[in-house]
């Protein structure tokens, strides 16, 4: 009962938060790396979905991210789609390169599907660079049409050119997702790709079609990574092959590994701890006068894996049960 | 349980938000005058963004040591783009808004200078270009964009008017790195192939980070081009030269700018014999007094390293940039009208520095910088370059590539 | 006599030996202890720099043959003392999601640390053959590309002599076929892991000396092998000595025939289409054994 009313307090006031974050902090750069750590939320809770429920191990999952982003920038640069269908699209399109992508798994795992995923990461990776006519290779796209404002009757509308309105668009983006995701997780369908990941074999046993619950999961989770895609694409207007690179699927690992592997909070959190992060430690780069961000990424990611398995969220229930563990602690 | 860890979530993030927050602050007279350098130094292109490093730090100890700007101390702030597009509008982003730069300087790469481009102009904050090469980054006229450097048909022209008027071949060949940079050059070099009605015998390209070229020289070795062109940097560039000789593949290799750096001669020694490109090189010039001024001043502050193309062209790019917030008057504090002031400035450039005197046409591309047709040619056992195009600064005379084993050094 | 194909078939197998030389090392890792290790090129890269600082101060032949020995002691202490403090305390872990993440934190952190310490300037390590080319009639290559050839094959017998031949490397076979029963036989299997991680790391140490030597030493110049050597005995099949040979000749020539053939601009995905189709038709490689989840 108390603990109910408890979290629906804590959660309106996060929600409350978050929505009045950009209101409080108007430093557009630190508002560019609110919205730069939403697209990477949405990554993050993508690649966990695949890797962290299903168990399925993918180290290609950037090639759904530049899949989206290119699908969307070129409809929309070509047909003039609404860059808001275009979200739309280029999820579909990642999505179906996903069920691509699922079919070896139903074959392969660990270290067989995982080579295999870079494989078609870095496949894709030369199609963007190769097919010029299409994508202008590795000069990238530029001038993809920002998200259209959105007409409020004569004269006022909301334009989406800002680092302002876009946080307010990929925070939608994360409600809706988190929310289906979370739905999904504890759903029939949530328990029986868990199940892929603790025991295949015996899920196989009890009569459950393996292959079907793969594919799902790796569409849905392309779809997402997709729309992730096609929102960065139409936000920072410019997307080239890089975006494909297997560094990009490494900070997306890095950040669920951080945050909490197989939970639902983990990667939101590490995506915005490592984000702003990475971005603090420029900071530090400066004072000091050596390139050592990535070094620190690096062994963040060691430390996490040898010693913190459950990431920051393990470290925070841990916290938040020995709290509540001493309630005269709190009074 | 999860609803306390979103509320813990919002807490961190916005005490996370929180500390890059604070410490902003206004520039009040006195305080130093910020520039911003944005580069690759990390990742497979650090060693290029090493050296713009190096040379944009020598510019402003220069200045510093006599005294600054206006008695106020000039600073730069470093950004690594690590060669990525996103990264690079980050950082310039961080420049623009946190850090009060009132130019942004560097850039290596066109993919990554483009999207910045928009950024600047979008932020009314002079972007001036150091290396990145593709016409397209000035073509398309935004206002606060200035480049100091040739784009790739400048960069060429010297090279096309070689082909053209002295060396005349009949038949060519392309081995280009699969990026814009050799992609450019492949476009001007095949037109001006068709032009003088050489036969273009293979297209063939390479990426970046590769080491075995053994398949792309045998097969040209099999076709056998007079001129082979090979735009790429220096790493792939000493690789292919190696691969040459294990293969006894003989052509003459013209390439653009930017591969003939110590470390490509340092591999090579006498095997970068007859290779030929586009340089700017400043040791090149060392008769002119501002190049060997540049190049002793360098050997000096970096214990007797040879500045490389990059180097020469990171120096300039803040030199510029420097003399246009001299001339534009003590920046006030008021960003906005400072920035302003500077890019009216920019527009009257007209500076000597080491790849000679820098103007800007209206789109902002530099118009007066050329650079020199130059060969590798062995003197004394070890590999120099010498200029051979144009007449009037040659400092050597071509020398058609002999055979592997007839070579006498 | 000399011809276009030949040529290309003869770049492709000398290429091929020195990917096979990397790539031994990760499948016996992986045979044995069933470590993926994508860090594995990068001890490549540390050989190589060891190559660069012998090389610098003892010169010629003697200096290089040195640096072979130097670069396979210097990261086989390196491997064992990554295998101890890193790896092995993941051992236990039910999934080998966790070794993967681990070994490309270890990429991350050589990579990047080798570019701090070393610094980004490309090196190359002397060639005591001066690049001399050789022609051999059907095609042309240089001395150093054939010595390393050769040296590859010796090596690969002599691994195969002593797996086969001394109690040491049978144990190690056995431990590679089932950890438990060959505990139970009384085989210190902790100290086979680490002979085996060692020997690879040692292998891939020695690689990298060759390849250093071949083509050029730079921080990042780790990972293209790694991936080659991945594809090689995921295709050959995880944990045969026998599959990285062939799968390694496969690659080399497949690549080399590709390019020159079909498109120079996807040379690089040659390997990784072989491979997908591989694993669509024999999911457990070449000369794997049976073993597809791994």
């Amino acid at each position: 009962m108390h603990s109910k009313v408890t979290k629906i307090i804590l959660g309106t006031i996060g929600v409350v938060l978050l929505i009045a974050a950009p209101l409080v902090i108007t430093d557009r750069y630190v508002q560019h790396i609110m919205v730069l750590s939403g697209v990477y939320v949405l990554l993050a809770v993508s690649w966990n979905l695949l890797t962290g429920f299903a168990g399925q191990l993918n180290l290609g999952h950037a090639a759904f991210f530049g899949i989206g982003a290119y699908a969307s920038a070129l409809i929309s640069m070509h047909f003039h789609l609404s860059p808001w269908l275009g979200l739309l699209c280029g999820g579909l399109v990642a999505s179906i390169f996903g069920g691509l992508l699922g079919i070896p798994s139903f074959r392969l795992s660990g270290p067989f599907l995982a080579i295999t995923t870079i494989g078609f990461s870095e496949i894709t990776r030369m199609v963007a660079m190769n097919w010029v006519g299409l994508t202008r290779g590795s000069l990238g796209l530029y001038g993809i049409p920002p998200l259209t404002p959105i007409k409020l009757g004569q004269g006022t509308s909301i334009e989406f050119t800002t680092e302002f309105s876009a946080y307010y668009v990929i925070l939608a983006l994360i409600f809706i997702i988190v929310y289906v995701v979370s739905t999904l997780h504890r759903s029939e369908f949530g328990l029986t790709v868990e199940s892929l990941r603790e025991d295949e074999m015996g899920a196989e046993s009890i009569g459950i079609n393996t292959s079907h619950y793969k594919l799902a999961v790796f569409m849905i989770s392309a779809f997402i990574a997709g729309t992730a895609g096609a929102f960065y694409a139409h936000y920072e207007r410019l997307i080239s092959p890089n975006m494909l690179s297997t560094g990009v699927t490494f900070s997306i690992i890095t950040m669920v590994m951080v945050g909490g592997i197989g939970t639902i909070w983990g990667p939101i959190i590490g995506a915005v701890v490592l984000t702003f992060l990475s971005e603090g430690l420029r900071f530090v780069e400066e004072a000091i006068n050596l390139d050592i961000r990535m070094i620190i990424y690096g062994v963040v990611l060691a430390l996490v894996i040898l010693f913190m398995r459950q990431g920051l969220v393990g470290v925070l229930s841990g916290l938040g049960r020995f709290i509540s563990r001493n309630p005269e602690r709190q009074t | 349980m999860s609803r306390k860890n979103a509320l813990r979530n919002v807490i961190a993030f916005i005490v996370c938000a929180g500390f890059l927050f604070c410490g902003s602050h206004l520039m009040a007279a006195g305080d130093p005058i910020k520039i911003g350098f944005s580069g690759p130094f990390t990742g497979s292109l650090a060693f290029n963004g090493g050296e713009m490093k190096k040379g944009a730090q020598l510019a402003v100890d220069q200045i510093n040591s006599k005294g600054g700007l206006f008695g106020r101390k000039v600073e730069v702030v470093w950004g690594d783009d690590e060669a990525k597009p996103e990264v690079g509008v980050a950082v310039v982003k961080k420049m623009i808004t946190r850090d009060d730069v009132l130019v942004v300087g560097g850039g290596y790469n066109s993919s990554v200078m483009i999207a910045v481009s928009d950024v600047c102009s979008q932020e009314k904050t002079p972007l001036v270009v150091a290396v990145a090469i593709t016409p397209t980054l000035t073509e398309r006229g935004l206002d606060y964009v200035y480049r100091t450097s040739p784009n790739s048909p400048q960069f060429l022209m010297g090279a096309c008017q070689w082909l053209e008027k002295e060396r005349k071949p009949k038949t060519v060949a392309f081995l280009m790195e699969n990026t814009d940079y050799g992609r450019d050059g492949e476009k001007i070099y095949s037109a001006l192939a068709k032009k003088i009605g050489a036969k273009e015998l293979a297209h063939l390209y390479f990426e970046i980070g590769d080491t075995d070229f053994t398949t792309q020289l045998s097969k040209l070795k099999n076709l056998n081009p007079e001129i082979t062109f090979c735009i790429g940097s220096t790493t792939e560039q000493a690789l292919i030269q190696k691969q040459s000789k294990e293969l006894g593949y003989v052509s003459q290799w013209l390439g653009a700018g930017g591969h003939f750096t110590e470390a490509f001669f340092n591999m090579l020694g006498t095997t970068s014999a007859y290779c030929m490109g586009v340089s700017l090189e400043p040791t090149l010039a060392m008769k002119d007094p501002v190049v060997a001024d540049f190049v002793k001043q360098y050997e000096a502050k970096y214990n007797g390293a040879r500045p490389g193309i990059f180097s020469g062209q990171a120096y300039d790019n803040v030199m510029v940039i420097l003399d246009a917030i001299k001339r534009a008057g003590n920046p006030t504090g008021k960003l906005a009208a400072d920035r302003d002031s500077i890019n009216k400035a920019l527009k009257s450039t007209s500076i000597k520095l080491t790849q000679g005197t820098i103007k800007f046409d209206k789109t902002g591309q530099v118009v007066t910088v050329f650079p020199y047709v130059v060969q590798t040619q062995i003197v004394n056992g070890k590999p120099e370059l010498n200029i051979i195009y144009p007449p009037e600064k040659a400092t050597g005379t071509y020398q058609k590539p002999l055979p592997w084993n007839q070579r006498k050094f | 006599m000399e011809s276009l194909f030949l040529q290309q078939i003869a770049n492709g197998l000398i290429v091929g030996s020195i990917y096979c030389l990397i790539a031994i090392g990760l499948t016996m890792i992986f045979g044995v202890m069933n470590l993926s290790n994508f860090a594995h090129g990068d001890f490549s890269m540390l050989g190589a720099y060891f190559a660069i600082y012998t090389t610098a101060y003892l010169s010629g032949w003697f200096g290089w043959i040195s640096s072979m020995f130097i670069a396979a002691i210097g990261v086989g202490i390196i491997g064992y003392f990554v295998e101890r403090t890193m790896f092995r305390p993941l051992m236990k872990r039910p999934t080998d999601i966790d070794v993967i993440m681990l070994s490309i934190a270890l990429f991350i952190i050589l990579e990047n640390g080798a570019q701090l310490i070393f610094g980004a300037t490309p090196q190359m390590v002397v060639d005591p053959f001066q690049s001399a080319s050789i022609n051999l009639f059907l095609f042309q290559t240089s001395y150093i590309r054939i010595f390393s050839f050769v040296l590859a094959i010796l090596i690969i017998i002599a691994l195969q002599v002593f797996l086969t031949k001394t109690k040491v490397g049978v144990g190690i076979r056995a431990a590679s076929q089932n950890s438990k029963a060959s505990m139970l036989m009384g085989i210190n299997v902790s100290f086979i892991y680490s002979l085996t991680f060692i020997i690879g790391s040692a292998l891939a140490g020695l690689g990298g000396v060759l390849y250093g030597t071949i083509f050029a030493v730079y921080p990042t110049m780790g990972a293209m092998p790694t991936l080659k050597a991945f594809v090689i005995t995921i295709m050959g099949g995880m944990g045969s000595i026998r599959g990285a040979i062939v799968g390694g000749i496969i690659l080399g020539v497949a690549e080399t025939l590709g390019g020159s053939y079909l498109s120079m601009q996807y040379k690089n995905s040659i390997g990784f289409i072989i491979l997908i189709l591989v694993l669509l038709t024999i999911p457990q490689g070449l000369f794997g054994r049976g073993k597809r989840h791994a």
